[in-house]
């Protein structure tokens, strides 16, 4: 049946809507590229530092529509953003840091990107204005309204919250000066961004219409500490950016970065289009529109990615998932090591088989039985069985500080005396055993999560490994692991640490005798002495070297042991070019600006 | 019947209240909602459990806790609804509930609608071929389809339903073998269906077997996979087919002017078709809805008109009869859709999906569009649970109708001369329907909750996912919002069931 003229040409038109896009008049994008990626949790928040908003799932998303000052490459390298602006360290005591933003750098809306911007941000991110304690409501557990001024920030105990001056404001207001009340080695990381564009928050806040009013509104409700202007300024911030499909009012979408969100529908997928004028604040990218489709089954984004429907996913990875991926032809698998690892801890306080306290006080002999102990085990029997299945070149992550192919992991593995353990001596383990003079078996209660499977495996194999040299490991599994940490219900326990950065300190909590992380009672002055130097050397290659110092102080305490980093696999289209997976947050979307895909024939 | 009513009320209330107790208790039993922050070695780890604690009232026990949930979901008594909401995102769980309900009522809708009509069918004609291959045959397959898991079903229906015949659409050419075996396996299923001798059984299951396979090779040569459409002739002879059918099971072609009727009523849908092509291009939801009812209307008009002594069957069969011929002319407009919709750019020739319920970036392309792009999204998931549902529904029918085939008053029927429709689909067949009609709200409203593993795998946002997410994350207010939904749903169902029974046999009593 041949169609009517005019059925023809609405034919044409609607498919043309289908395939509509934006002409690229810059060079750099491509028309007609499009990337769509998988992703197991669906994006909930324009603002990520909020308590709510704080997730992967939504920071990918902002990475692509917000520009920050660095970001981490695959080598988890820290790469200033000199696109966005500069920042220099002024001072080191007391730390000052300023941050300038480059001439030019615009939001999506023409509004210029400037020091208000991080003025609204650190008074955001720091809490610094807050009035006294939140208040939730015991039914449903938000805020409850007060005439407080409460900004709901997850940034507290990062550092932020120590810039107690208000920052003051340079360089034709395109400049803003950080002074911390200590010195954090750890500056560089702790406030990266412009944050949210504060002439959107206030116009809507505060009622202004035009950007400059409102942009100075903000500044002035800081300054004076005002208030009755901060008040809705910060309800604004807290709750106005969560949104579960598009926002109706397009400046919430409104953003520094090489993208902005274009179509977002609930619970499905959230497009976002490059910025065709006035990008400037980092590299160009090429590729038109990166849709991401919430896909929670890792099985489903395969067999989607089988039929064209995403092009790249990051699955959780399992053997069913691998097998499915290396059946599809036309498909690149990249193994990438996931920033979680596996450790076993020994517990040192308490009344334990580890602790000094079983043995009457005397250290050494607790030193030799957890020597022991970790001589015993095989890590590599572990990898080999459990890990390589879905990584063949995994190997034994043999650092507790330094994740590894992080700047000094080699440097660190060289030194620290870790290859004395894991290699499942049993007779070596038994020998240490008698030389403690300690009568075996030895109960060692095990704690793990008991409805993780690969942790129940590794438990039968650890169970097996130590009981040839004398331990008998005690299932202490349990579901609710977590809220045991630190219990002192159990003598050791594997569980996994995530790396969210490579800072220089992160380690600090754990290890540190009165650290928030410090589960095993761990307590040694000459660790606490190398953190309190740490804490103020600004010096790399010197911070290097006292975190390896610390590493070989706990490898050489027989601390734990670590085993593997989480394996992560991501499954692209061949047809993607350029597609590196990173182990930090936002893993593969990191180098967007690096992809190439061929355009849609059309 | 209103107090007994108004007793089950009373109980069910006492039920759900009971039980949402015990499910809170359980579903705060079932992990800890620290668990991301136990691992972290974010610096401020411990502002953050402290923030989240107060939050979420971590420190007061789930037994008191419970209260200040209750107290909230009390108020929708008063039309206040605060059924707390998602912790992380912070969306309201009213309107989490929202949302799942009309995905999750989309996909049990279709699926349920399909396996009813299908399994009923496909059970009475079992019945009434009892120990016949085809019977054998229904009963293999249906046990065969109930015993397989939900995720196998699922994870084959994609890599054959999907990405084989999206591969297949690439080069849409069925080889000359596949033809002949699908022509074999058409032409047994109804030869073994039919009733009478050997010889014509072999005579018409062959001839229709080799009818499929010309059909589709003739389609497959011509493309017609690529750019599928029927046309006004097809429509006209399956609209008469259809009218030959319904008035053969409604009334009994003895009744002419009910066969008139339904004729009818299939070539004014032949002709509709040609203002039809206009006037689609400006279709709406309700402008769809709109024909279909004119539709209906019509047949029951020409019923009315075709007068006589009972004019009733006569619109009953003219009203009927306009579906399949409303479902054709729908079905055809959409076909003339596909070839566009599937060489979008968006879609790129690969058109029927694995996941999700639309392609990003199709919205606002037209009522054909969304419609074609939200069929080929429920094809999938719809068929893995009416294949598992279609099985119970096909069981129940044979039972119910055998059951009923056998008692006196049947053969008092066939005693008084009744011809064999009559006595199945007058006498037999109403009811065989009644246990049929008790399982059946039962059934849906557990299927709205328990669609779980079908909407994981299809990336389906209803009510199964957003349980399994929320006890994922142990998110206790999302958690008891489902809770109380499928809750409500089961024990009205279980209430209608009871009810429709006793409406049903006037022999049920419910006092």
């Amino acid at each position: 049946m041949k169609l009517g003229r005019s059925v023809k040409g609405i034919a044409i038109a609607a498919v043309a809507t289908l395939t509509l896009a934006a002409c690229a008049e810059e060079s750099g994008i491509v028309e007609n590229t499009s990337v769509t990626a998988a992703w197991n949790q669906a994006f909930y928040s324009f603002n990520q530092n909020t308590t709510n908003g704080n997730a992967t799932a939504n920071a990918n998303i902002l990475y692509l529509t917000q520009q920050s000052f660095n970001y981490y490459n695959d080598d988890l390298e820290l790469i200033p953003n000199t696109d966005f602006g500069t920042y220099e360290l002024v001072s080191e005591d007391p730390l000052t840091v300023k941050y300038t933003i480059k001439d030019g750098v615009t939001w999506s809306d023409g509004v210029a990107v400037d020091a208000v911007d991080m003025l609204l941000h650190w008074a955001a991110l720091s809490g610094n204005f807050n009035q006294g304690e939140a208040e939730y409501d015991a039914e449903t557990g938000q805020i409850i309204p007060s005439d407080d001024v409460y900004f709901d920030t997850v940034a507290i105990g990062t550092g932020i919250e120590l810039v107690t001056q208000t920052p003051e404001i340079g360089d034709d207001g395109r400049s803003l000066t950080l002074i911390y009340d200590e010195i954090l080695v750890d500056w560089e990381t702790i406030f990266t961004s412009a944050g949210l564009p504060a002439h959107i928050i206030a116009q809507r806040a505060l009622d202004i219409e035009d950007a400059q009013e409102a942009k100075d509104a903000v500044l002035a409700a800081i300054q004076n500490a005002d208030g009755a202007a901060l008040k809705p300024i910060a309800d604004f911030w807290n709750t106005e950016f969560d949104h579960v499909s598009m926002p109706s009012d397009p400046g919430i979408v409104v953003g520094n970065g090489a993208y902005i969100v274009t179509d977002f529908v609930q619970d499905q997928y959230i497009t976002l289009t490059a910025r065709t004028e006035g990008y400037v604040a980092g590299p160009q990218p090429s590729i038109e529109t990166i849709t991401v489709r919430f896909i929670p089954d890792p099985l489903a984004s395969v067999q989607a990615l089988a039929n064209g429907e995403v092009d790249i996913t990051l699955p959780q990875a399992t053997t069913d998932v691998l097998e499915a991926a290396q059946q599809l032809s036309g498909v690149t698998i990249l193994n990438e090591p996931e920033s979680v690892y596996e450790h076993v801890d020994l517990v040192f306080n308490g009344e334990g088989p580890f602790s000094a306290a079983a043995y009457g006080g005397n250290e050494e002999t607790a030193k030799l039985v957890r020597q022991a102990f970790l001589t015993a085990l095989d890590v590599n029997e572990v990898i080999d069985r459990l890990i390589k299945p879905l990584q063949p070149n995994a190997e034994w992550n043999q650092s507790q500080i330094f994740l590894p192919g992080s700047p000094g992991y080699d440097e660190a593995i060289a030194a620290n005396g870790s290859e004395a353990y894991g290699q499942g001596d049993a007779d070596g383990a038994a020998a240490l055993l008698e030389q403690a003079g300690v009568a075996t078996p030895i109960d060692v209660c095990f704690l793990y999560g008991s409805n993780n499977t690969r942790r129940v495996n590794e438990y039968q194999l650890y169970a097996e490994q130590v009981s040839q040299a004398g331990f008998n490991l005690v299932d202490c599994g349990s579901e609710t692991w977590g809220s045991l940490l630190g219990s002192g219900t159990y003598d050791a326990s594997l569980f996994a640490w995530q790396s969210t950065s490579t800072a220089v300190t992160a380690s600090e909590a754990t290890f540190r005798s009165n650290g928030g992380n410090n589960f095993t009672g761990y307590n040694n002055p000459a660790v606490d002495a190398l953190y309190d130097e740490l804490k103020v050397t600004f010096d790399a290659d010197r911070q290097r070297e006292i975190l390896i110092e610390v590493e070989t102080i706990l490898w050489d305490d027989a601390y734990g042991i670590t085993v593997f980093q989480f394996p992560g696999i991501t499954i692209h289209n061949s047809d993607l070019g350029n597609i590196k997976p990173s182990p930090l947050s936002p893993q593969f979307f990191w180098n967007y600006w690096e992809w190439t895909a061929p355009a849609d024939a059309e | 019947m209103l107090a007994f009513i108004a007793r089950r009320l009373m109980i069910a209330a006492g039920v759900l209240i009971a039980a949402s107790y015990i499910f809170y208790l359980l579903a705060a039993s079932s992990g800890d909602p620290l668990e991301d922050l136990r691992a972290s070695t974010q610096r401020n780890r411990e502002q953050l459990v402290e923030l989240r604690t107060a939050e979420l009232q971590l420190d007061v026990n789930p037994a008191l806790r419970y209260f200040t949930w209750a107290g909230g979901a009390a108020k929708c008594l008063i039309g206040q609804c605060d059924l707390g909401e998602d912790w992380r995102t912070g969306q309201p769980v009213t309107t989490m509930l929202g949302s799942a309900m009309g995905s999750t009522l989309q996909l049990i809708g279709f699926a349920s609608i399909f396996a009813i009509v299908v399994g009923v069918a496909v059970g009475i004609v079992s019945a009434l071929r009892q120990y016949t291959g085809f019977d054998y045959g229904v009963t293999f397959a249906a046990f065969l389809m109930y015993s397989l898991p939900s995720f196998f079903v699922a994870v084959l229906l994609k890599q054959w339903g999907a990405i084989g015949f999206n591969d297949f659409l690439r080069d849409p050419v069925i080889p000359i073998p596949a033809l002949l075996v699908i022509g074999a396996v058409a032409g047994i299923i109804v030869g073994s269906a039919l009733s009478g001798s050997w010889p014509r059984k072999i005579a018409i299951g062959g001839t229709f077997g080799l009818a499929t396979a010309a059909i589709l090779g003739a389609l497959s040569a011509t493309g017609w996979f690529l750019d599928p459409r029927l046309g006004p002739v097809v429509i006209l002879v399956f609209g008469l087919g259809s009218a030959y059918f319904v008035t053969f099971i409604a009334a009994g072609l003895n009744n002419k002017r009910a066969l008139y009727t339904g004729l009818a009523v299939a070539v004014i849908g032949a002709i509709a078709w040609f203002p039809l092509q206009e006037a689609f291009r400006f279709a709406t939801v309700w402008m769809v809805l709109g024909v279909l009812a004119g539709l209906i209307a019509i047949g029951m008009v020409i019923g009315k008109l075709a007068g006589g002594p009972d004019n009733r069957v006569q619109m009953r069969v003219g009203g009927l009869t306009a579906l399949p011929v409303f479902g054709l002319l729908f079905v055809d407009y959409l076909m003339s859709w596909w070839e566009r919709y599937s060489n979008s750019s968006t879609i790129g020739g690969r058109p029927i999906a694995t996941v999700g319920s639309q392609t990003p970036q199709l919205a606002g392309s037209g009522y054909w569009v969304e419609t074609l792009d939200t069929f080929t999204h429920l094809i999938l998931p719809v068929t893995a649970i009416v294949l598992i549902s279609l099985a119970g529904y096909t069981r129940y029918a044979r039972a119910s109708l055998l059951e009923v085939m056998n008692l006196d008053y049947i053969r008092t029927a066939r005693a008084k001369g009744l011809n064999e429709r009559t006595v199945v689909m007058r006498h037999a067949f109403r009811n065989a329907l009644i246990p049929l009609a008790t399982i059946i709200p039962l059934d849906i409203a557990a299927l709205i909750g328990g669609a779980v593993i079908t909407e994981t795998i299809f990336g389906w946002n209803g009510m199964g996912r957003l349980f399994v997410e929320s006890l994922r994350l142990v998110n206790l207010d999302p958690l008891m919002g489902y809770f109380l939904v499928t809750g409500i749903l089961l024990l009205i169902g279980n209430i209608l069931a009871d009810i429709l029974y006793a409406v049903l046999d006037p022999r049920i009593r419910v006092e």
